[in-house]
């Protein structure tokens, strides 16, 4: 049995594109609508698409598919007990470390744009003129004084409210991964015959492609956490910034801000340099560095990381992927932002197999066919 | 009104220990050529990816030319193959309960060489490519069976066509 892969199909037809990109950003706006069920679903298929290859490692050793998602869970549960048991406590100590250093940090922030603001005055006269230092300063305390403290309170009431809905995702992960299968087979049942084969190639590869797309961006994750992490600890390991996992934390969050194409990495670059100007803000070298480690691991992504995990399935015209990412940004927020690009994905397999079932004429006149057989038997003894 | 206790086989104690007779779409299943080899337990993993379709007397089943993308075994009814001939259409020959058609379409994607009609209303159980190879990756000796199953079968068709016996009907 030869693996085929999908022919390239071209979407031909311009009101395709319309409804697919309208699609996209209509799915936005109904996940956002229903954001407290759709996070959690998210999340539960993304983990689906992750344990399954380990499922299928089990099976491939001699398991039945019931044995393998219990051994999973058995070894998830201990995990779960090992982790509370030695990392979670660290983890609280940690945070509230970091707690306490709060106003220190925001301190030594302050001093560094203060600082960068200045050097910008005695430089340029129109800066000088604005009094930029003077007018940063103020907005800061202001911003502090009054909506600084809503924001964190709005965050906390954030957290709070999404905590039970998290709770939701092994719940649903576990009945993806028991069920899933018979769930597709129901789903085939409705299909019309002319287009059943075209229908289960589609399946298929809205499979292919979300599989290949959650895989990849957790492979890219994991490469761009060990490249800038690493990166991190070794420039920052002389004026002793960053402890290694120190180095690691600030890649990981750095790598997961990647997953918004073109505008995370940026942010993320931000952080970094940010965090950097906070514990060593005499060293411009040091900030120097970090960007163009930044841009190094860009450029790793570029043209080895990203070929290599997420492919080049979901590339679109870097035109359409910014339009989209900022369009579903203003749509769904961070949801839109993190959903456009799968989703432009989903719908265009979901376009071009549309436009391959609906423009086949004989596939319609299949469809059309077995509509006049129903007809004809129905009115068999009605003498028409 | 005293209990009434019946002597049947379902209170035989050596029953207990029989496993439960198997599905009838599985007993169909289980006569059709390619499956010949499977196991009861790789048979009930098998019928997880099977879809079961029904047709109308008179509907095509799929059209010669199209893009195949899984083959079929026939529960119940009757379905003739036909093929494009210079001046009229051909009649390969009728397909019947326990039979399977479509094979070729498991090894690889290619153009289905006959149309197949249902002749009278029918039941077919319909297994798609790549449904199978992902199964013949979490199986693979099950996936190694339909395999060498499907080339057997294949085998043998190409043999009477040889043989100058041109009425084989699955040959799509």
């Amino acid at each position: 049995m030869k693996t085929s892969s999908p022919p390239d199909r071209s979407l031909e037809h311009p009101i395709i594109w319309v409804a697919v990109i309208g699609g996209a950003l209509g799915s936005i706006l109904l996940l956002k609508a229903v954001a407290w069920l759709a996070f959690p679903l998210i999340l539960a298929v993304v983990l689906y698409y992750l344990v399954q290859p380990l499922l299928q490692k089990l099976q491939l050793a001699g398991v039945t598919p019931g044995q393998a998602l219990g051994i999973f869970l058995g070894a998830a549960t201990v995990l779960t007990v090992i982790f509370s048991i030695l990392v979670l406590p660290k983890m609280l100590n940690f945070l509230s470390d970091f707690q306490n250093q709060i106003p220190t940090y925001w301190e030594r922030l302050q001093s560094v744009l203060r600082d960068n603001l200045l050097a910008l005055e005695d430089r340029f006269a129109f800066a000088k003129k604005a009094r930029l230092a003077d007018g940063m300063e103020e907005q800061l305390n202001v911003f502090l004084a009054g909506s600084g403290k809503e924001y964190v309170a709005d965050v906390a009431l954030f957290l709070l409210h999404w905590l039970p809905s998290l709770l939701l995702v092994p719940f649903l992960t576990f009945f993806f991964l028991r069920d899933g299968t018979a769930f597709h087979r129901l789903v085939l049942r409705a299909v019309p015959n002319a287009f059943f084969e075209k229908t289960l190639l589609l399946f298929d590869r809205m499979d292919a492609q979300m599989r290949a797309y959650f895989r990849g961006m957790f492979g890219l994750t994991m490469l761009d956490t060990v490249s800038l992490g690493l990166g991190l600890w070794f420039l920052g390991k002389g004026p002793g910034i960053f402890g290694f996992w120190d180095a690691m934390f600030l890649g990981l969050i750095c790598a997961i801000f990647a997953w918004v194409p073109y505008i995370g990495s940026g942010i993320g670059g931000i952080l970094a340099v940010a965090t950097v100007a906070v514990k060593a803000p005499q060293s411009s070298g040091l900030m120097l560095a970090v960007v163009f480690l930044f841009l190094g691991v860009r450029l790793l992504d570029e043209f080895i990381y990203t070929p290599m995990t997420v492919g080049r399935a979901l590339r679109m015209h870097p035109l359409v992927t910014v339009m989209m990412i900022f369009s579903g940004g203003m749509l769904g927020g961070v949801y839109g932002l993190l959903l456009a690009m799968p989703l432009l994905g989903i719908f265009t397999v979901l376009g071009q197999m549309f436009a391959e079932i609906w423009f086949d004429p004989r596939l319609r006149a299949r469809y059309q066919a077995r509509g006049m057989l129903e007809k004809r038997l129905a009115s068999k003894d009605l003498g028409i | 009104m005293g209990l009434v206790v019946r002597e049947d086989e379902d209170m035989n104690l050596a029953n207990l220990f029989r496993p439960p007779p198997l599905d009838p779409i599985l007993q169909v299943v289980s006569g059709v050529a390619i499956f010949r080899e499977c196991t009861r337990g790789e048979l009930e993993t098998l019928k997880l990816h099977l879809h079961e379709r029904h047709f109308l007397a008179g509907e095509i089943v799929f059209d010669e030319g199209e893009e195949g993308e899984g083959m079929y075994v026939v529960i119940r009814g009757k379905l003739r193959a036909n093929r494009k001939g210079l001046l009229a259409k051909k009649v390969l020959g009728v397909i019947s309960p326990g039979e399977s058609f479509g094979e070729m379409a498991l090894l690889g994607a290619g153009e289905r060489m006959a149309t197949v009609v249902a002749e009278e209303d029918s039941t077919v159980l319909a297994m798609f490519r790549p449904e199978l190879q992902a199964l013949a990756q979490a199986r693979p000796r099950l996936g190694y069976k339909i395999a060498m199953g499907v080339a057997l079968v294949l085998e043998s068709r190409l043999r009477k066509v040889a043989e100058g016996d041109s009425s084989q009907p699955s040959a799509t």
